[in-house]
């Protein structure tokens, strides 16, 4: 055991020491400042608002969807791959049958929107215009939105 | 699979295929209203099952055949499935005004519609309890959908909705649990090995277990054909859901499940009578005799037509056991018979509801058909033809199928249950003449909105009276082809 285990703790004093050693030197040459956003948790992106414990929409019956979509097909997937070639031909026409049900409705879901959740651009853009058409206030995955309310990056495409 | 396997399941295939078509219809939509897709969602649904239907016939009248373990194609499943296809065909072309008129998408309703149908289709072909509950499923899951999918139908669509999905929800329950236990007890879940195994006597200490599998499976029989125990969702749903998924209700769901009945009786009856199947028949005379009067009974205390056609209905699935019941040579044709009248008659009857109806306010009262026949004489027409078949007056379709009926029931000497349907039919006349006492009101100075009847329903109007006269009439060519496809 000890014969066989010294190459592993020479690894990972080599490793320890490089991290280490890198972190140190940085410390010691690297240039110093404190600017406005320095201290920030995102240095580089968007100042967070609000509480930590904010409350989220998780969309429960979208994922419920995706959940039969994707998590299904798997779980069908692995049972027919065991048998896949005693299965034979008419096996392999009834995945395709299955997998094409289940495409359908992907494509189903992703034309009405469900995939956009969150702050994307185009549910934005939507909620915006009903905004423009109705005077009610306007709700975006659940948080009261208006104009000035910071947006994140995730739709961006 | 051997070569022409293929061919017997092509109707239940191209109608799931419509179904996968339509819905990629609406992805093409996305979600806003559209006319073009809703149209195309239109089209595709009736081309589809006008091919459906009409392959269905071409593979009918073949030798019986089983596919999978799970389906055997046989006369049954090809008349019943042909029954299906055209009822479901028949509301498709009735929906379309009215599905135009609503100012939100529409299409998926018309995937609901081919999903459901596809489900009712593989029931009539099912002689296996595998069958039996993935069709039901199929069936139930799009009519939850359906009868809650218009939007602006309100509150009255969504409690209609709720009730449905709670009580079919524990239907099935009943169902699955008298599979489990039938299983548990025989060992099987193919109907004619079942019937075989039962008859041969069921093993010493699992007679109770037979016996409430059995009950179960009955109870979710019963409440899909709304027997009299388990009726109590009927009125509501037929009232709270859309006109033309109520039609959709009364027709395509029944009459899968009239099929698997069929099934169960024929393979009981075939070797059970007469003592060790007389627990099933006793049972089913109860319901068919309760249904009767409670149906009937109940219906007299209606002001809403779609309440009434809903009590109608049970009563009519009452008669429709008797037929069952009688056994014999006669017996199941005269069910199959009475089911393709009532199928014709309850969808003219809906069809004209559906004309007169807008998603916001249906013709459902009693008063938006007074005066009807001064006002459109032509729609007041069709309606009275169907409600003179409904009560069995002659040159009607329900006329012939009553008569049909009672011949099979006398046959089989269940003089009894004759007693109770002509009282039945006896205390239907007057809720059925009311409405027509109704229509030939003098009309009031209002102002209804007078809606088109729209090509297609034109056309499907059209063709289930010319259908009812013709049965009513010469039923003869119809018997001869009940007689080819069902044997004997």
């Amino acid at each position: 055991m000890t014969g066989a285990a010294w190459p592993l703790l020479v690894h990972l004093a080599v490793a320890i020491g490089l991290a280490a050693g890198m972190m140190a030197v940085s410390h010691l040459l690297g240039e110093r400042h404190r600017e406005r956003a320095t201290g920030e948790p995102y240095e580089s992106g968007i100042v967070g608002t609000g509480e930590l414990r904010g409350r989220l929409s998780i969309n429960f019956y979208v994922v419920g969807l995706l959940f039969v979509i994707f998590d299904l097909e798997a779980a069908f997937l692995f049972a027919w791959a065991i048998v896949a070639v005693e299965a034979g031909w008419a096996g392999y026409a009834g995945m395709l049958v299955f997998l094409v049900l289940l495409g359908v409705g992907l494509v189903y879901e992703w034309r009405q929107g469900a995939l956009d959740w969150g702050r994307t651009r185009r549910a934005i853009e939507r909620a915006l215009a009903a905004r423009e058409s109705s005077r009610r206030p306007v709700t975006l995955a659940g948080v009261p939105f208006e104009r000035g309310t910071p947006v994140g990056t995730k739709g961006r495409r | 699979m051997s070569g022409e396997t293929p061919m017997v399941l092509l109707p239940l295939g191209i109608t799931a295929a419509s179904a996968l078509a339509v819905m990629l219809a609406a992805a093409v939509r996305g979600p806003t209203p559209r006319a073009a897709t809703g149209r195309a969602a239109e089209a595709l649904s009736v081309l589809g099952l006008a091919a459906a239907l009409g392959s269905q016939l071409a593979v009918a009248g073949a030798a019986p055949r089983r596919v999978t373990p799970l389906f055997v194609f046989d006369g049954v499943s090809s008349i019943l499935g042909a029954v299906v296809l055209a009822s479901a065909l028949a509301v498709v072309l009735l929906a379309s005004a009215y599905l135009r008129r609503l100012d939100e998408p529409w299409e998926e309703i018309y995937a609901l519609l081919l999903l459901g149908t596809a489900g009712a289709l593989a029931l009539t072909s099912s002689d296996h309890l595998v069958g039996l509950v993935l069709g039901l499923e199929t069936l139930s899951v799009s009519l939850y959908g359906l009868v809650a999918s218009v939007r602006t139908r309100g509150d009255e669509a969504l409690e209609a909705a709720m009730k449905y999905l709670v009580l079919a929800g524990a239907a099935s329950a009943f169902l699955l649990f008298g599979v489990a236990l039938l299983y548990a007890s025989v060992g099987t879940l193919e109907l004619p090995a079942l019937t075989a195994e039962l008859s041969a006597g069921t093993p010493a200490g699992s007679e109770l277990v037979t016996v409430a599998g059995l009950a179960f499976v009955l109870v979710g029989i019963g409440f899909k054909l709304a027997l009299v125990p388990f009726h109590l969702w009927t009125p509501d749903v037929y009232q709270g859901a859309p006109a033309p998924i109520t039609a959709f209700v009364a027709t395509v769901s029944k009459g899968g499940v009239v099929a698997f009945l069929l099934r169960l009786v024929a393979a009981a009856g075939a070797v059970a009578r007469p003592e060790d199947g007389e627990g099933l028949f006793v049972v089913l005379a109860l319901l068919a005799g309760a249904s009767i009067l409670v149906g009937n009974l109940l219906a007299l205390l209606q002001r809403d037509v779609k309440r009434l056609l809903a009590y109608s209905s049970i009563a009519h699935l009452g008669y429709l056991l008797v037929a069952l019941l009688a056994g014999g040579e006669l017996g199941p044709r005269a069910a199959v018979f009475y089911l393709i009248a009532y199928a014709v008659t309850i969808l003219l009857a809906f069809g004209v509801v559906t004309i007169l109806s807008r998603a916001e306010q249906e013709a459902g009262d009693l008063d938006a058909y007074r005066g009807l026949f001064w006002r459109r004489p032509i729609l007041a027409s069709a309606m009275a033809a169907a409600v003179f078949s409904l009560a069995g007056i002659p040159l009607t379709a329900g006329f012939v199928a009553k008569l049909y009926l009672l011949l099979a029931a006398l046959d089989g000497s269940r003089f009894g249950l004759v007693g109770i349907l002509v009282v039945g039919s006896v205390l239907g006349l007057y809720y059925y003449l009311r409405v027509v006492v109704a229509m030939l009101a003098t009309p009031e100075p209002e102002t209804a909105a007078s809606e088109p009847v729209g090509a297609s329903g034109g056309v499907a109007l059209a063709g289930l009276g010319a259908v009812l006269i013709w049965i009513g009439v010469a039923p003869s060519a119809w018997l001869r082809i009940l007689g080819i496809w069902l044997g004997g």
